[in-house]
């Protein structure tokens, strides 16, 4: 599904990635944990297509395809979905008819018929209950006056209807409640499939306790330092990660 | 020709000769120039209207507000050829060139030849001297209107001197839309003054639409005096014409008054659209609140100037202003000047201009969902344009002035539903 090698990365000038290697195949979920300005964010928005990066050295593949060159909005339509650690706020544009714009842009470009109105609010209030989230949300401006939780909560809604092959979930968990967390974590336990790969960029352990994952990674320090399954997130959150980067360097 | 009205004639010609049209040596029209664009008319400013042009009605239906249920009254070329019909009681609304002949002291009321009235010029005298017609609207007390008075106004390509009078009495509530269309193409010159009173409680909502056609002149005053308690809503959209200019002045004169002005332009090509603002804060416990925004692309060009003044007795004003702008071509330009002048202590005032590009975060965000480049960077300008807009309560008139704003981008009818 994706495959990402020996990926370098810069932001002006200050290397973040240095040499990440990556494969996730298709229904698996990968975690991928490390402490503050190990480079976590940074991936996922390189695999979305965020601008600002410099991508010096490797490549990512997605389905067999080149994803650096293409702009954000296809891979969106190929299947790619970032949910985003700061969702933004949006007024005036319209939460539902943004997703159908989306829905619709990714239908076209698979050569499908695009979805009508009301077929499309039916697949709409299905997925809200997914993450119990107020129909009265809908119709208002993308996260405008959402609070932290349900701007989260609007992502993984979000992700139920794009219904993405890849997903990245950029600390889905922080800012959440633990019933909130519940919420979430249940909404993307829904959407779990053998035809969906989801990887997590979590500090925590806690969001693991509800969403298992298959292989969990350490990134730190801009690189990929222990892979394991998903007792390794269990001796992280006991240990820290320092012996992490001991073994690393030994 | 009655005294009376000769008087106010003479006055408005001579402050013309004197005055002349402004020229950018005026602080207030240092940033539109008026001469190319006045260039046409300079032999006709003070010609007789000839007959109205007969328009059918699918005509006039394809300019109008769709769907909007509304008492109407028509003017083609600066005169009235279509009243209101089944007005409810005490309520008038009727021609102001019948009105200067039949009841001449009260005709000339709006005709506003206060030569020290803030941003007088040249414009208005003309219209003094010159305006035959427009609409005299007198909302009796206690008189809540259950729907819009809506004024169209139609330019064939002529020289039009229009004089509007609003009255809303004690407690009355009435909308007012007038709305400025052309055929297409014509090269014709709108010269509008609008003058309003409120009295102690009343309500108004004022929407004034310029939509007039690409080679067209428009000038426009709104001039309002604020009794006691009384609320004054203006939406002032301007989206036509190749110059267009509109001053509104308000002056809160008494205790409790509040103003809330709205304004919206979006200009293309070489369009150039000014708006000039004075709200004058005269009295006690006075509000008013401002948001004006300009979407620029092309070669046009845009002006803002909103000045408040909170005078030495206007304690306890409450006064908010911004004007934001986004440009949407390197070759698009803007001038903005928020302006507040303030005489005592005791007030709370903020203001505040932008003018900027899209957010690039929303960009990306909007883009990680499937929206490519240029449907997302259009959705933004609209929604950044439509802030301005959710405060017009009257749904056709807001589907009406986003249509007509949005469509003059090239994505804009296809995404305007993805507006919340």
């Amino acid at each position: 599904m994706l495959k990402i090698e020996n990926l370098h990365a810069s932001v002006d000038d200050k290397k973040i990635l240095k040499g990440i290697d990556l494969e996730i195949g298709a229904g698996e979920v990968h975690a991928i944990m490390g402490p503050n300005g190990s480079g976590k964010s940074t991936l996922s928005n390189i695999i979305a297509g965020r601008d600002g990066y410099e991508i010096t050295q490797g490549s990512i593949t997605f389905k067999g395809q080149d994803l650096l060159t293409m702009p954000p909005e296809e891979r969106a339509w190929e299947g790619v979905f970032l949910a985003f650690q700061y969702p933004v706020e949006i007024p005036g544009v319209n939460n539902t008819y943004l997703l159908k714009a989306g829905v619709n842009a990714k239908r076209k470009h698979h050569g499908q018929e695009e979805l009508d109105a009301m077929d499309f609010m039916q697949i709409v209030k299905e997925k809200a209950k997914l993450v119990e989230l107020d129909p009265s949300f809908l119709s208002r401006g993308v996260n405008e006056g959402f609070s932290g939780g349900e701007k989260k909560r609007n992502e993984i809604f979000q992700m139920a209807v794009l219904e993405p092959e890849l997903a990245l979930l950029d600390e889905t968990d922080s800012g959440l409640d633990i019933d909130a967390l519940r919420i979430v974590a249940h909404g993307v336990n829904k959407l779990r499939s053998a035809e969906r790969s989801i990887i997590m960029i979590t500090h925590y352990q806690r969001l693991l306790d509800y969403i298992q994952p298959d292989v969990v990674h350490v990134l730190a320090d801009g690189r990929i330092l222990k892979t394991g399954g998903k007792e390794l997130a269990l001796e992280l959150e006991e240990r820290g990660y320092d012996w992490v980067r001991e073994e690393a360097a030994a | 020709m009655n005294d009376i009205v000769r008087k106010v004639r003479e006055q408005g010609q001579a402050a013309f000769a004197r005055l002349g049209l402004p020229t950018t040596r005026l602080e207030t029209w240092k940033y539109t120039d008026v001469k190319r664009a006045m260039a046409p008319f300079l032999e006709r400013l003070g010609e007789a209207p000839t007959e109205p042009e007969t328009l059918d009605a699918a005509t006039i239906k394809s300019l109008s507000i769709a769907d909007l249920d509304a008492y109407r009254l028509i003017l083609v070329d600066g005169q009235m050829v279509a009243e209101a019909s089944d007005l409810p009681d005490g309520m008038r609304a009727e021609s102001l060139a019948a009105l200067l002949t039949e009841h001449p002291e009260q005709g000339i009321k709006p005709m506003g030849m206060e030569e020290d009235a803030p941003l007088f010029n040249g414009f208005v005298a003309l219209n003094a001297a010159y305006a035959q017609d427009g609409i005299g609207i007198c909302i009796g007390d206690k008189i809540k209107l259950n729907k819009p008075l809506y004024i169209l106004h139609i330019s064939t390509g002529t020289v039009a001197h229009i004089c509007h009078g609003i009255h809303v009495g004690e407690q009355a509530e009435a909308t007012v839309i007038e709305h400025y269309v052309g055929l297409d193409d014509v090269i014709g010159f709108t010269n509008v003054v609008s003058q309003v009173r409120l009295m102690q409680a009343g309500h108004l909502r004022h929407i004034r639409l310029q939509q007039e056609s690409g080679r067209q002149t428009h000038i426009g005053r709104v001039s309002v005096r604020q009794h006691r308690d009384s609320q004054f809503y203006s939406h002032s959209i301007a989206l036509g014409s190749a110059l267009s200019r509109v001053d509104i002045i308000t002056s809160l004169a008494e205790v409790g008054a509040s103003c809330d002005l709205n304004g919206l332009y979006l200009t293309t090509g070489r369009q150039h659209t000014d708006h000039h603002t004075v709200i004058d804060h005269k009295a006690p416990h006075c509000t008013s609140r401002e948001m004006y925004r300009g979407v620029m692309d092309g070669r046009s060009r845009a002006v803002f100037n909103g000045r408040v003044v909170v005078g030495e007795g206007a304690i306890k004003t409450d006064s908010a202003q911004t004007n934001a702008n986004l440009l949407l071509s390197a070759t698009a330009e803007v001038d903005t000047k928020p302006e507040l002048e303030i005489y005592n202590d005791d007030v709370k005032c903020a203001h505040g201009a932008t003018i900027g590009q899209l957010d690039a975060n929303q960009l990306f965000y909007l883009k990680s969902r499937g929206l490519s480049e240029e449907e997302a960077r259009q959705l933004l300008t609209f929604a950044f344009a439509d802030e301005v807009l959710v405060s017009i309560d009257i749904p056709a008139v807001r589907r009406h002035i986003e249509h007509a704003a949005f469509s003059k981008l090239p994505l804009g009818v296809d995404i305007s539903e993805v507006l919340a």
